[in-house]
């Protein structure tokens, strides 16, 4: 047949490519330059027709790069024929072979042969043809004195390293590394990070950070980018409430509604009347719920058997209006209306203290985060400090309280929160004495903190859910609405995996979710006869929540299971368990 | 500018006193010859065998002085013996400077090897580390005067430790290590700086002792 004119375009795309090697190991310009900027890179396309400089539907993928960064994570899973081979076929070659003679050179420890083929490389910036030479360099200084060839060592920082006239704190450190041989190392000096010469490959990497990445792609590129994906995706993803592990790289993650609880699984009857007040435990074990009945109950939590009942806490001689679990989950506070607070034993069920005071009564109650004294809110408008054992240790007065009062304290312990006006809250700083605001212009009917104790969510009498960012001076950063709110207190919390999401009890009888960085209504879920007054989503289960409603029930919330089995047949990868069989 | 001279005129002068004061200065320095002279001049009694130990003293700081330190060593170990002992600092400052003679003369090899052998294990002690890597930064040059240590082979070291080696001597005699008249200069200065500041006179100078002896 004809000679080499007459051959196909796909021939002569690999001869191209050879003829391009040959260039290469030449040490004469490369169609692809290493010399720096990746503009150089579309000076002369690599292609006959047919093939695109760019690949991708945006155009914004080269083509010659992106071939590059799959050959070296090829390469790096340990498929060196197959690199090799897509080298081979693309005509793109990894690196310049002047590249991969340096990389031979320093892996094999030819340091004089690897700093003269460093120069041919190409590279623009003087400044990284030192510090490379110098990493080189050194190298091989340290690799001498460990082989105890300590004059050639010292011949070396004499009349390589020093020479190159950069990093003279570096050539001080060394110098001395001369005198103390590896088994006794200058005490307290910087000799002690460099007593062995590091591993070779180790400093072909750091070798491949100093150089321009067009002449060595760096190393693990592509996983890179792509877990660059999957975060962007994960940021995105509205619903985000399951774990990590889930991601898949088959399809854009995203998680659907299916990630919020929204179905009943679970409704609690033992309550006799009304339910006003629940609150998981810390370490999402228990569950507190009080009541108009007077009674506190404890349930456990199982990841098998569901919400049981633990202890029927009677003793209260009122309605009992909120519950606060101390931080190690071992005692229980309870408080009732304008009565005592009593501090009970979870696993015996058993009231281990009553704290009183003559003439007034309590409203509210919480556990300092050391869990050695505990504090209560008063109806003479002060807020009491109490030791464990009883003994008032403070009493902070002039606070107004109203009748149902909220009060928290930050896990370090250092900011009081509470209500000061009908339309305001304090924000006090007990070492500094120092006292912030938040200014609403509704009345505000209860507020609760968030687990990094950076936001503050504050419902209010208009039936708007506020967020405001308590660092520093406080700033109102969202709103929820949609809820019903007219006659009573109804409470809000924060839940969902990092605390992504608020619930909200509702006078409609539904429970309410929001995002709470879009601030968007998720969910409303139907179910109770009555007003719920009050939610808790468990700290520890994301796909947990509770809530507590006048129609005497508590209901427990979790995934839609249908939902899910639908999923699975899809073999979209989401998998996971909550417990529920 | 000087403080009037009413203040002080009055104030006696033992002629003993100027002779102690030249005296202990040249013993000090170990001016033999000079001292003779001055002693048979002002007819004052010899002190008792001062002169040998002069002599040893003065063949001890000129060999530290050229860079011999180890001669200097010997000798003091001679006239001495504990002496080096106990004062590990000089001991570790003599040999540095026989290091950077070796350094200085080129002897690359013969250094290092002195260094691996005599000055290493200072190396384990926290408060010579720092001095050891000064000198170790010596042997990265090939000529040790580009080295930013480089003050380490100069004359002014090698004096400064000299000096040191013979206040220890003195000490270890149980002479006074420091003569009269440097005390009498830090403190007359002392005293004039303390004086103008009193008088609220901020004008002044600090006292000079230069400018004072012109006057």
């Amino acid at each position: 047949m004809g000679g080499v004119e007459d051959e196909e375009p796909a021939t002569k795309r690999v001869k191209l490519s050879t003829e391009e090697l040959r260039g290469l190991s030449n040490g004469s310009s490369l169609i692809e330059p290493v010399s720096g900027s990746s503009s150089d890179l579309m000076a002369r396309p690599l292609s006959s027709e047919g093939d695109e400089e760019v690949v991708g539907s945006k155009g914004v993928i080269k083509r010659v790069e992106f071939v590059r960064i799959i050959a070296k994570a090829l390469y790096s899973l340990g498929y060196k024929k197959s690199g090799e081979r897509l080298e081979e076929e693309s005509g793109i070659p990894l690196h310049s072979s002047v590249v991969n003679l340096f990389m031979q050179q320093v892996l094999d420890g030819s340091w004089d042969e690897s700093v003269a083929t460093l120069k041919k490389i190409g590279l623009l910036d003087e400044s990284i043809v030192k510090s490379a030479s110098f990493l080189i360099l050194e190298q091989k200084f340290l690799e001498l004195l460990n082989a105890e060839k300590v004059m050639d060592a010292l011949n070396t920082l004499r009349t390589e390293i020093t020479p190159l006239c950069i990093n003279v704190t570096r050539v001080r450190e060394l110098s001395s590394r001369v005198v103390a041989p590896s088994q006794f190392v200058l005490v307290g000096s910087h000799s002690q990070d460099i007593v062995r010469a590091k591993s070779r490959s180790k400093l072909l990497e750091e070798l491949q950070k100093l150089l321009p990445p067009t002449v060595m792609i760096p190393e693990r590129r592509l996983e890179h980018l792509v877990e660059q994906a999957l975060l962007l995706q994960r940021d995105a993803c509205p619903f985000h409430n399951s774990l990590d592990k889930e991601m898949s790289l088959y399809t854009d993650h995203q998680c659907g509604r299916d990630q919020i609880p929204s179905q009943t699984l679970q409704i609690l009857r033992d309550h006799s009347d009304e339910v006003w007040f629940l609150q998981f435990s810390h370490n999402g074990k228990y569950l507190a719920s009080s009541s108009n009945d007077r009674s506190v109950i404890i349930w456990e939590v199982d990841v098998n058997r569901g919400v049981s009942l633990k202890h029927r806490l009677c003793g209260h001689q009122k309605s009992v209006c909120s519950v606060s679990w101390s931080p190690d989950c071992n005692e229980l506070l309870t408080c009732g209306v304008e009565e005592a607070v009593r501090r009970w034993d979870v696993s015996s069920g058993e009231c281990l203290h009553i704290y009183e005071k003559a003439g007034v009564g309590q409203v509210s109650c919480g556990w300092s985060p050391d869990g050695k004294w505990i504090f209560s809110g008063v109806n003479d408008k002060s807020i009491c400090v109490w030791h464990l054992d009883g003994r008032e240790l403070e009493c902070w007065k002039g606070q107004k309280t109203l009748r149902i009062s909220d009060l928290e304290i930050t896990s370090d312990g250092k900011q009081i929160i509470s209500m000061y006006k009908e339309d305001a809250i304090l924000l006090l700083d007990r070492e500094a004495k120092v006292e912030r605001h938040i200014e609403e212009d509704q009345t505000i009917t209860s507020f609760t903190l968030s687990r990094d104790n950076r936001f503050l969510l504050v419902s209010l009498l208009n039936q708007e859910i506020h967020l405001w960012n308590i660092e520093g001076d406080p700033k109102l950063v969202a709103k929820y609405i949609g809820h019903k709110r007219a006659r009573f207190v109804i409470r809000s919390c924060f839940g969902g995996l990092a605390q992504a999401f608020i619930a909200s009890g509702s006078e409609d009888s539904q429970v309410y979710i929001w995002h709470r960085g879009s601030g968007e209504l998720i969910e409303t879920l139907p179910g109770h006869s009555g007003a719920v007054n009050c939610v808790s989503w468990n700290p520890v289960n994301p796909h947990m929540l509770a809530s507590a409603s006048d129609d005497r029930t508590i209901r427990i919330w979790g995934l839609n299971e249908l939902n899910m089995k639908r999923k699975d047949a899809h073999s979209n990868g989401i998998h996971y368990c909550n417990g529920r069989t | 500018m000087d403080v009037d001279p009413c203040h002080y005129d009055l104030v006696g002068i033992n002629e003993n006193d100027i002779h102690n004061v030249v005296l202990s200065y040249l013993v000090h320095n170990c001016f033999n010859d000079t001292m003779e002279s001055f002693i048979a001049c002002t007819g004052m009694k010899q002190p008792d065998d001062h002169l040998e130990g002069m002599e040893k003293r003065k063949r001890i700081f000129n060999f530290a002085l050229d860079g011999n330190a180890l001669k200097a060593i010997e000798l003091t170990n001679q006239l001495a013996h504990d002496l080096l002992e106990k004062n590990e600092e000089l001991y570790f400052d003599l040999l540095s400077i026989h290091f950077g003679e070796l350094v200085r003369s080129r002897k690359c090899s013969e250094a290092l090897e002195f260094a691996q052998a005599k000055l290493a294990h200072f190396g384990k002690v926290p408060k010579y580390v720092e001095r050891l890597e000064d000198f170790m930064a010596l042997l990265a040059y090939e000529e040790p005067d580009k080295s930013p240590t480089f003050y380490l082979l100069g004359l002014e070291h090698r004096q400064k430790i000299a000096e040191s080696l013979n206040r220890a001597i003195l000490e270890h005699m149980n002479l006074p290590s420091y003569t009269a008249m440097e005390r009498l200069i830090q403190q007359t200065t002392v005293v004039r700086q303390c004086l103008s500041q009193e008088l609220g006179k901020d004008t002044h100078a600090p006292f000079s002792l230069e400018d004072f002896l012109k006057s």
